[in-house]
């Protein structure tokens, strides 16, 4: 098949478009990298594009100077997974649950649970909350009070909508309780659902420093990277004069900033190809089935 | 069917994982508990900062080890991250206070709620030593007027520092000042002939880009800095941050309209109109201007060592060392004096204070009375005697490979050694203080900052007959003490009518000084005139009425 001219026009804008795209997004993601591995007193001087001027590790010795910072990596690691993993089982066991016509609430928990996305409580009395239910300094608060979300459910529920009703009733009449159904047929072709759903819990539970911050900033055995992090760049940040964190002053803190950034991206950048795939197949698995 | 089985196994797996850790947090809360039992162990006290310690070692470092030995007491801390202020406000409003707080500026929010403990009745009891370092400043220590407790211990405020670091004034490139024989640089006119002629001879540095005469910052706050401030420092007013009072009187100006100062911004008009002054003055962000600092192009500036530092280190590092930076006392007429160093006196303040859940209120203020002892505030901010200094002829020295590991290793340093960790947490003596013993309290003391002087900058000095910087400027004992202090530290509370005129006030500020300084000269007046008829439609008088009332409360506050 030959291309038309309006074709090639097409694809030539086409092309245009995607690769000014991709440059402005990959642009600054360059540039932080290089502002990270250069000098940081040259930093200041400006016109840092994306290579570094005067290579160096020293930004990066810096943050990695901190210990708890070890800690707060296998913390935040430790709480991805585990977060991920059972926020993944309880919104999709939830979500399963709620798509079965035959279930009596339905419409109950799905309003319940609707409910949470647009009223919430407030940081105070969540913050009272989880003081009297004992979850401060613990392990635990980072994952169970976030373990359903709402949102994760209703996605998880209008993809198994969009699954066949038949597909369950065959099982069933090849003898599959509830249980093997959800296992052995639902799950499996809810994967592009659960892949998407998967990043983002884990997206958001790598990120999150906030309830570090609300419930376990006293412990050093629990706080996470993102907080070790924070805590690191406000030292560098913070203070004049008198006040200026005196080991601090080697490094401007625009380049310390620069290598956290870097810090905390990469670890996503690694999982990211491995869902990916999910993505697409998700998106294509429509097409091909009808 | 392997599938099967995978996911069944992850999601087994993943609850096994939290099972096994919900278990870990109950083991460790009962050996918290088993811990508590046991008498002759320290006791566990909670501490809350709104100010980052990133080198924090939870007192496992050799001075927090001393602390802990002579004091009985080991802090459990927590160090604010992100938004200090609404973690206090959760803490006051949770009802559950940590033991010891260093809330700054919220402590307010937590004697609202009832938390904090009046310390008057402990200090006259258990601490000897808070007198003593507090002494005749112990008035400033009271809450307010309606309430004259004492809920902190102030610990951010030095008692009786002595400056010996000039950090403001204004600054000139040594090599424009060598360039011309060191001249006299007193008043802004000497300030604009130097920056003058040095521009007529070398229009361009070497590599054919133009210099610059005067770069001014006004990005965001900084416009205080760089643009505002310099207005009364330069015409005998001492900084009372947007106001200016009266000594006798307390009668409160909107400071922009004293006389004076309209002919201050006249001469940066006239810098402009003479091309002297950077076009990109108002534009420039931060970093841009660190940047220019950085390429050596700038002759002169008007601002805070802290806020070009980071550009002048890099020029430096080049080994240009004749492209850094002098500063000067400069003022608009021979007749006024740069108000820089006019004392604030004690400036009491942020501190730490005793909740009202300590379990120990006694062992708490022996704690923080320990650390305004000599022996706490020597042991604090020069560590532990024959390993991190040593005594000889009477002189306290710090060895040189401390001093070594203080510059090249500082992060790790301070984690073992936990010097600098707690100066900020009890009441302390400033810089130029002396112990007993003839030492000064702290480590930094006017012979290292002459030691950290360069070679071109200690030319420039002794061509002034001088040996450090602030020796050119106006000293302290020259000003009347203030009775209330400095009016920047006057808290007024944020729904006040003052405090929203003020956050009016200086939207008008900020709009028409840069308009005003950037006019031609034949227009100042004329603009001047409205800026001064916008601050009184908007209210100036009202927020100066208002002012006066909080800042006579300080005086009696703080006197009576």
């Amino acid at each position: 098949m030959r291309a038309s001219s309006a074709d090639r026009i097409f694809d030539t804008v086409v092309y245009s478009i995607v690769i000014l795209v991709t440059v402005v997004t990959l642009y600054p993601f360059l540039n932080v990298l290089a502002l990270s591995l250069n000098d940081s007193t040259d930093s200041v001087r400006g016109g840092i594009s994306i290579f570094p001027r005067q290579l160096t590790w020293q930004n990066y010795e810096i943050i990695f100077s901190y210990p708890s910072l070890l800690t707060g990596f296998k913390i935040s690691v430790l709480r991805t997974l585990v977060g991920t993993l059972l926020g993944l089982a309880s919104a999709s066991m939830l979500a399963y649950t709620l798509s079965r016509p035959d279930f009596q609430g339905r419409r109950f928990v799905s309003i319940f649970l609707a409910m949470t996305m647009y009223v919430s409580g407030g940081m105070v009395p969540i913050y009272i909350l989880i003081r009297d239910l004992g979850m401060m300094n613990s392990f635990a608060v980072y994952v169970l009070p976030g373990l359903v979300s709402a949102f994760n459910v209703f996605v998880i529920r209008s993809f198994i909508d969009g699954l066949p009703y038949a597909l369950q009733e065959s099982a069933k009449l090849d003898g599959a309780n509830d249980f093997t159904i959800f296992w052995q047929v639902i799950l499996p072709l809810s994967k592009p659902a659960l892949a998407t759903i998967a990043l983002f819990l884990a997206v958001g539970q790598w990120n999150s420093w906030f309830d570090t911050y609300l419930y376990n900033g006293s412990n050093e055995t629990l706080t996470t990277l993102q907080f070790e992090l924070m805590k690191v760049l406000q030292s560098t940040d913070s203070g004049n004069g008198d006040y200026r964190s005196t080991n601090m002053t080697q490094v401007s803190p625009e380049s310390v900033k620069m290598a956290i950034t870097i810090v905390v991206t990469v670890p996503i950048l690694v999982v990211y190809p491995f869902l990916q795939r999910y993505f697409v197949k998700g998106m294509t698995l429509g097409a091909v089935k009808t | 069917m392997p599938k099967m089985r995978k996911w069944t196994a992850i999601v087994l797996a993943a609850t096994l994982v939290g099972a096994l850790l919900a278990g870990c947090a109950q083991k460790e809360q009962k050996e918290q508990q088993q811990e508590k039992a046991a008498s002759n162990a320290p006791i566990v006290m909670t501490f809350y900062s709104e100010d980052p310690s990133p080198n924090w070692a939870g007192m496992e470092d050799e001075v927090g080890r001393v602390i802990t030995e002579k004091t009985g007491i080991k802090l459990k801390a927590e160090f604010a991250v992100g938004d200090a202020q609404q973690k206090s406000a959760l803490i006051a409003s949770s009802g559950t206070f940590p033991d010891l707080i260093s809330a700054k500026g919220s402590i307010n929010k937590m004697v609202d709620a009832g938390g904090m403990r009046d310390l008057t009745d402990l200090i006259e009891e258990h601490g000897p030593n808070i007198k003593k370092l507090f002494g005749k400043e112990m008035k400033r220590l009271r809450y307010s007027l309606d309430d004259p407790s004492i809920y902190v211990i102030p610990t951010y405020s030095a008692v009786d520092n002595v400056p010996f670091k000039a950090e403001g004034g204004f600054e000139l490139q040594h090599r424009v000042v060598k360039e011309l024989g060191y001249p006299t640089i007193r008043t802004v006119k000497d300030f604009e002939n130097a920056i003058k002629a040095y521009l007529e001879k070398h229009p361009t540095d070497e590599n054919g880009n133009p210099n610059i005469g005067l770069s001014l910052i006004a990005d965001d706050w900084r416009m205080y800095i760089s643009v505002t401030n310099p207005a009364f420092y330069t015409t005998g007013g001492p900084d009372d941050g947007e106001t200016n009072i009266d000594i006798d009187t307390q009668k409160v100006t909107y400071h922009y309209r004293r006389p004076a100062e309209k002919e201050y911004f006249r001469w940066l008009n006239h810098m402009n109109a003479e091309g002297l002054l950077d076009k990109e003055s108002f534009v420039q962000k931060s970093d841009q201007y660190k940047a220019k600092i950085a390429s050596g192009r700038v002759l002169g500036l008007i601002d805070q060592q802290w806020g070009y530092d980071d550009g002048e280190k890099a020029i430096k590092k080049e080994g240009k060392f004749e492209h850094g930076y002098g500063h000067y006392p400069v003022t608009l007429t021979e007749e006024t004096k740069d108000t820089s160093y006019w004392p604030t006196g004690f400036m009491a303040g942020y501190g730490v204070g005793i909740s009202v859940d300590n379990p120990d209120p006694v062992a708490a203020i022996k704690f923080l009375d320990f650390l305004c002892s000599e022996e706490g505030q020597v042991l604090v901010n020069w560590g532990v005697e024959g390993k991190h200094y040593v005594v000889e002829d009477g002189k306290r020295i710090i060895p040189e490979d401390v001093i070594n590991r203080k510059v090249n290793d500082a992060a790790k340093f301070q984690q073992e050694s936990g010097i600098g960790t707690y100066i900020n947490m009890g009441g302390r003596y400033g810089h130029g203080v002396k112990d007993s013993t003839g030492n000064y309290y702290t480590t930094e003391f006017p012979e290292q900052i002459i030691a950290e002087y360069n070679e071109v900058e200690k030319e420039t000095l002794a061509a002034y007959g001088v040996s450090t910087w602030i020796e050119l400027f106006p000293k302290p004992e020259e000003f009347p003490v203030r009775p209330w202090g400095a009016a920047w530290n006057i808290p007024v509370p944020s729904d006040s009518e003052v405090s929203i005129l003020q956050e009016k006030l200086k939207n008008i500020t900020w709009k028409r000084i840069p308009q005003i300084i950037l006019a031609a000269p034949s227009e100042f007046d004329k603009l001047w005139d409205e800026y001064m008829a916008e601050l009184e439609k908007a209210g100036v008088e009202r927020m100066e009425q208002g002012f006066e009332k909080f800042v006579k409360d300080r005086v009696k506050l703080w006197n009576d």
